[in-house]
């Protein structure tokens, strides 16, 4: 919010002194966090690292060209090759480059300026590059400009560049994806970015790198599935392990894709759990209501393939509403076992389902919307011929009823049996639930879920570094100051007698 | 050199596809695909010529349709994977037209359906249900008038449906679409029949013999109580029953009994563990 407001103040103005300033003010902020990554180099600290991370949103809408120039003219000493990079990728034309940098004045050289630069200054500018090169939607540039960053990331190969280099390969999978021809088509350019992706996966595997690894076994997905290559996804999830420590919002993302493969491959069960937990563990503010609304769209369906019907909260959540209107027309549609509406709507969204991927999901719900009618049937009434219910449904033929009727009764939807000669289906007596295995059943998923919440908590708890140590320190302290106890009593400076006087006298 | 014996070879192999003289179409395929080996144009690669290309694809494809009339699954497989790559080149390489890819691809998926793999026929149908999303955009035609394909999309639903009825009518000669896929008739009027079987024995207490030669799409009441000895029914005066029902009516509470103590001190155990865990 407070960026927005910013810029609402400054644009009357157009003063040419406060754009001056403001920028001096940006490229200064970039600066300040040179100094938090400089720490994490030094105390090996990642935390640094991800804060300096953390302000690029902040960052991201004052960026200009001007900025940057001046960012890097503070930074580097002149004609540095790093600088030079740098800048090739930020300006378009020669022109450009000359007018930006004309009105940079050099920066005074004093002893500071002779300062190594580390090489996670350089990076930390080249992902800054990428979100602008990206929010300018110069995709071309920045396709080649990530592909030189994460070539020189491998090359380096330090562990505290690990977190920025998760971030260099996110956005170099998001430029391929805008290049023409777009995903799904099979020439797309993104398929040529899985070779880079699966070299980094291995080095990042084999140099104990858990961010990025996370982060591009989650691209590699996206990117798989982008295609509709679906077996291949099958077969890296199966290769891989997604590592413990991924942070919060990578393992989410994973999750998502996890459940939207297990989802083609008829598993709903492991998809409606992975998917649970996508939506779960997505941020609940604001800024990811797109990752939110999609893995929604996709528990909602696999929801339904299982034969449940969701909960109407759901969908009047605000930032839901809008998004998933088909969904709950569709919800509708299944729940009230409606053949012609279900059609319909298929058919007035199928655009949309097409673009959510969720088409062929849909398309086979239409069992289940036969099995909810036979369901609604055999609730309301203990006998009813097979020919009312083929009119009912909609049905082809009373064999085909027959038929349906009969893979029902078998996959446990409805309790009845089926009289053959008089045509018609006779409803059993339903039985107490509370008699069955169910409850217990159900209170057992509850307090697995529980208990599984409660490892995670414990795992998910941050200790201080080297706090240990003193315990141990401590400890062993203790242990001497026993053994010299046990020493003296053996050497009988201290008597039992004494030992128990304290005893007495108290 | 090479691409002359390819091509004399395909002209040959056609003969025997025309012919059904298949014994002598397997040395010729491998033949083929040694010459075809020699011109590096067995995997499309960016350097081979178009004219390899229509060449190998041609040959694959004869050599697909061959081991389905062969009845040999694996092959058939073998060269569908090694199709794919043709499948996926750009229109602008690899003209679509005089190909069979939605033939192939159509049998592939009934394939699936007759082994009972699901997933992956859901695996590929997704992808060809993408790939057809974007060419409609470009003005082609969509997946839902290809006949190849809506055949076992087709088929797959009304099993998924239970209605059987209408899996026997599609296998019927005229619907199918093609000779090759009448090989798959077979094979899926067995499996049919085994879900109804397995459906009727939940679902009646009882049929007459003479409707159950209706129901399971048999020639005769012989052949209806030859089945009903395979599947382990009882026929008793012109009726079948089904034992398996009554078995579960007597001993199935008391079975239950038994496996539910089971879980329930298993569970309790369970939380009594992790509750020494916890404080």
């Amino acid at each position: 919010m407070a960026e927005t407001m910013e810029g609402v103040e400054g644009a009357p103005q157009q003063n040419g002194d406060t754009q001056q300033n403001s920028e001096e003010k940006t490229a200064a902020d970039i600066r300040s966090n040179f100094s938090l990554l400089e720490r994490a180099v030094t105390q090996f600290d990642a935390r640094f690292t991800l804060r300096a991370l953390r302000s690029i949103s902040s960052l991201r809408k004052r960026l200009t060209p001007e900025v940057f120039a001046r960012a890097i003219a503070l930074t580097y000493p002149q004609n540095a090759p790093t600088a030079k990079t740098l800048l090739q990728a930020l300006f378009e034309s020669e022109n450009e480059f000359r007018s930006v940098m004309s009105k940079i004045e050099p920066p005074q050289s004093n002893g500071k300026q002779e300062k190594e630069v580390i090489p996670e200054i350089d990076i930390y500018l080249g992902i800054l590059l990428q979100v602008y090169l990206y929010d300018s939607k110069r995709y071309e540039t920045g396709a080649r400009f990530s592909t030189v960053l994460v070539d020189r990331i491998r090359e380096l190969n330090r562990r505290t560049l690990d977190s920025l280099a998760a971030r260099a390969y996110f956005y170099l999978s998001l430029f391929f994806e805008e290049l023409d021809p777009k995903p799904p088509s099979p020439q797309s350019p993104v398929i040529s970015i899985r070779k880079n992706l699966l070299a980094a996966l291995r080095s990042a595997v084999l140099r104990k790198d858990q961010d990025t690894q996370a982060a591009v076994i989650v691209l590699l997905l996206r990117n798989y599935i982008s295609t509709a290559d679906i077996s291949q996804a099958d077969a890296l999830v199966a290769q891989t392990t997604f590592p413990h420590t991924a942070p919060n919002n990578q393992v989410a993302r994973y999750l998502y894709y996890l459940g939207r493969i297990r989802a083609i491959q008829l598993s709903y069960t492991e998809a409606h759990e992975h998917l649970t937990s996508a939506t779960r563990k997505a941020p609940s503010s604001t800024v990811a209501v797109g990752f939110y609304q999609a893995s929604m769209k996709f528990l909602i369906v696999v929801e339904l393939l299982m034969g449940d019907i969701p909960e109407r909260a759901v969908f009047s959540q605000p930032k839901l509403e809008l998004g998933l209107e088909p969904y709950f027309k569709l919800v509708q549609a299944v729940r009230a076992g409606e053949m012609q509406g279900f059609l319909r709507i298929v058919q007035q969204h199928a655009s949309t389902f097409h673009h959510d991927g969720t088409y062929t999901l849909v398309l086979r719900l239409r069992q289940n919307v036969i099995r909810t009618g036979i369901r609604m049937l055999s609730l309301s009434y203990s006998r009813i011929s097979l020919r009312d219910i083929c009119i009912r449904l909609g049905l082809e033929s009373e064999e085909s009823a027959e038929y349906i009727v009969a893979k029902a009764i078998r996959d446990g939807v409805i309790e009845a049996t089926i009289d053959h000669e008089k045509g018609y289906m006779q409803t059993k007596q339903a039985g107490d639930i509370y008699a069955t295995r169910e409850p217990a059943e159900a209170f057992h998923e509850r307090i697995k879920a529980c208990l599984a919440l409660h490892d995670e908590s414990v795992k998910a708890m941050r200790f201080p570094m080297n706090q240990h140590r003193l315990e141990l320190k401590n400890a062993q302290e203790a242990r001497e100051r026993e053994r010299e106890l046990a020493k003296e009593i053996q050497d009988g400076e201290i008597d039992e007698d004494d030992a128990a006087g304290d005893f007495e006298g108290l | 050199m090479a691409e002359q014996e390819v091509q004399t070879l395909i002209k040959q192999l056609n003969q025997s596809l025309s012919s059904r003289n298949f014994t002598t179409a397997s040395s010729l395929l491998s033949r083929a695909k040694i010459a075809l080996l020699h011109l590096n144009a067995l995997i499309p690669s960016p350097g081979t010529p178009g004219t390899h290309l229509h060449l190998a694809r041609e040959t694959l494809e004869l050599g697909a349709l061959i081991s389905i009339r062969l009845q040999d699954p694996e092959s058939f497989t073998r060269y569908f994977h090694s199709l794919t790559p043709f499948y996926a080149l750009p229109s602008s390489r690899l003209p679509k037209e005089g190909g069979n890819e939605s033939k192939i691809t159509g049998l592939y998926l009934l394939l699936l359906l007759s082994q009972g793999d699901y997933a992956g026929f859901h695996t590929l149908l997704e992808g060809l249900e993408v790939a057809a999303a974007e060419k409609e955009e470009g003005g082609r035609k969509g997946l839902e008038e290809d006949k190849f394909i809506q055949y076992p999309i087709r088929l797959e639903q009304a099993l998924m449906e239970g209605s059987y009825d209408r899996v026997w009518g599609e296998t019927k000669g005229e619907r199918v679409p093609s000779e090759e896929f009448g090989v798959f008739s077979e094979v899926l009027i067995g499996t049919i029949r085994a879900e109804i079987a397995s459906c009727s024995e939940k679902a009646y207490p009882s049929i007459p013999i003479s409707n159950a030669k209706n129901l399971f799409f048999l020639d005769s009441e012989g052949a209806v109580i030859q089945f009903a000895q395979q599947r382990g029914w009882t026929a008793r005066d012109g009726r079948i029953y089904f034992p398996q029902q009554e078995l579960e009516a007597l001993g199935g509470s008391e079975k239950d009994i038994l496996v539910t103590s089971g879980q329930v001190i298993e569970n309790t155990l369970g939380y009594a563990r992790e509750l020494e865990t916890i404080v």
